[in-house]
């Protein structure tokens, strides 16, 4: 009986991989050429940029607030950097751009963080006005693309090292980091808490205000890694880049069973919304499928995963109920 | 009888003519406030009596504009929340200071986990969490089938329950119950009771703080009544009645010995 419960408990906990399994099993019998390890590892590589921005928005729902600058700090990140490399200190070596990508993309996170986590302003305001100011920032840059790059600054997001993409790498890296940091530490615990109910996290010692700040600081550092492989995978750092990938971002943090309510999520669950999203991308994109009808399909993927998600947490509800 | 052995022991936190305003109102007027190791002090008097002012001020929540406050003889400030806990002072609030989204161990431990380190990374040690909480459950005699239970499955008095064995495990000296059974059924309030009992056996002392009389009568030793800011009654059990007490608060003239 027990372990019946169990069974369940944890099919529904990870519902988002039985779901990548069936869709996989049905792409890889239709499209030919799908299942193949070069496909596969192609699918990851190319859902790795909003990947990183998915982590991030990950994060910051399950502590109840939400980024909707990550993409634009994202492009303005990846711009400024081009353009401190390209333009006013070519003499700088390529690897500083990978460094700097990080700490500028925490830096402009921290603005948000400054005034959701000390100014207590409401977080979709402050970082409503930040995407205006990110997306627009990047346009009165460079209205166009920077092309000639240093090639280190591409290696990590275009790279290879033993045939498979360097991308995928930092990918699983980050991973494993948030996962250490989410689940099993202090800081973790609080991302957690606040998200679940911020007066009784006050009232337990921790602090909320810093705890927003550092929360919207890392999501800025991983906003400006995702950045960096948007440049390593576009060879380029074009005015539009990572444009709209915010939706995209919110979509694939929810269809991983990340709760808009706060306090739930695991960064497991939001890399099974990438990888979900890859491989649908993927499938849209073999088939030849019109980019307008993919536009739909991922609006109506997100539909059906807020109805599975609604499931899936009154089922988990009936499961753990004490009786 | 039994308090009387306590009693002869230094207070462990005494409150010496502590005064607080709020702008032109004086919502605390000189308040004297003892507690001696051990003991159950029933803090009633009707809303508005500055009960909620006075523990938010021994919890470190509010500061005193007046007034000294001792603890266990020596003179102490107590500025935050984080210097009361220092000093032993645990508070378990009206409301329940709870997470609803996370298991019972990781409500009881919020704040201020056990962690190991390895070198400067440091990792919550969650076996011994868990093992701690599995203990405290027991001693309380927590109705739950797993610590790993979210907590918004518990009711409210076991609710109240993991409250206090923060106080327990943390091994407070003085606990403070802002209204603990104010929002609970009987069967709740009867466990809260036992919780605080239970206190007791621990040497703990406490605050319990109500409006409610016949919740606080069956368990404390001693009982101040607050109203509008003064204190007009500190007397031991043996002394008063559920009458007498529900007089004063209701500010009628009794006499009390």
């Amino acid at each position: 009986m027990v372990n019946s419960q169990k069974i369940k408990l944890a099919l529904v906990e990870h519902m988002i991989w039985v779901i990548i399994i069936g869709v996989f099993i049905i792409f890889s019998l239709t499209i030919s050429n799908f299942f193949t390890v070069k496909n596969l590892l192609f699918i990851l590589y190319a859902a790795s940029p909003l990947g990183l921005l998915v982590f991030g928005e990950a994060i910051a729902l399950s502590s109840g607030n939400m980024d909707l600058s990550l993409s634009e700090n994202a492009g303005l990140t990846a711009m400024l950097v081009g353009v401190i490399l390209v333009d006013w200190a070519p003499w700088l070596p390529g690897w500083v751009g990978i460094i700097l990508m990080a700490l500028v993309g925490a830096l402009l996170g921290s603005i948000n963080g400054f005034f959701i986590g000390k100014l207590k302003i409401n977080p979709f305001l402050i970082t409503l006005s930040t995407f205006l100011m990110f997306n627009w920032s990047t346009y009165y840059l460079r209205r166009g693309a920077i092309i000639k790059l240093p090639d280190t600054l591409l290696v990590l997001g275009g790279g290879k090292t033993g045939g498979i993409f360097n991308a995928i790498f930092v990918l699983v890296g980050i991973v494993i980091v948030l996962y250490i940091i989410l689940d099993h530490t202090r800081f973790g615990s609080h991302i957690r808490a606040i998200g679940g109910n911020p007066d009784a996290s006050k009232m337990l010692g921790i602090n909320v205000g810093n705890t927003n700040f550092w929360i919207f600081t890392i999501t800025g550092a991983l906003a400006g890694i995702s950045g960096l492989l948007y440049v390593g995978y576009l060879k380029c750092i074009p005015s539009t880049i990572a444009d709209g990938a915010i939706f995209l971002a919110f979509a694939g943090a929810i269809i991983g069973g990340v709760s808009l309510k706060g306090g739930r999520g695991s960064i497991i669950g939001a890399l099974g919304g990438v990888i979900l999203m890859g491989i649908i991308d993927a499938g849209c994109t073999m088939t030849s499928m019109d980019p307008a009808l993919r536009g739909v399909l991922n609006g109506f993927i997100l539909l059906v995963a807020i109805l599975i998600n609604r499931t899936r947490g009154n089922l988990r509800d009936r499961i753990l109920m004490p009786k | 009888m039994e308090e009387k052995n306590v009693n002869k022991s230094l207070p462990l936190i005494k409150v010496e003519d502590v005064c607080k305003w709020y702008g032109k109102v004086q919502a605390l007027k000189g308040i004297n406030l003892e507690v001696y190791p051990g003991e159950i002090l029933g803090l009633i008097g009707d809303n508005g009596a500055g009960k909620s002012t006075l523990i938010k001020i021994l919890s470190g929540v509010l500061s005193k504009n007046r007034g000294k406050i001792y603890w266990n003889g020596e003179e102490t400030n107590i500025s935050s929340v984080k210097e009361a806990r220092n000093l032993g002072i645990e508070t378990v609030y009206q409301d329940q200071a709870v997470i609803g989204c996370l298991s019972v161990a990781q409500n009881i431990f919020m704040g201020r986990q056990p962690i190991k380190s390895w070198g400067p990374i440091k990792i919550l040690d969650k076996g011994m969490m868990r093992e701690e909480a599995e203990k405290l459950a027991k001693d309380l005699k927590l109705h739950i089938p797993s610590t790993n239970q979210e907590i918004r499955f518990c009711s409210g008095g076991e609710r109240q329950g993991v409250a206090i064995s923060r106080a327990m495990y943390f091994k407070a000296k003085l606990v403070i119950l802002d209204e603990p059974t104010t929002a609970l059924a009987v069967s709740g309030v009867n466990k809260v009771l036992n919780f605080i009992t239970r206190l007791k056996k621990e040497k703990i002392a406490s605050i319990f703080v109500t409006h409610n009389l016949h919740h606080v009568y069956s368990v404390a030793d001693r009982f101040m009544v607050l109203s509008r800011g003064e204190k007009v009654a500190d007397v031991k059990k043996e002394e008063t009645s559920v009458q007498d007490l529900e007089n004063l608060q209701l500010r009628k003239m009794v006499s009390v010995t």
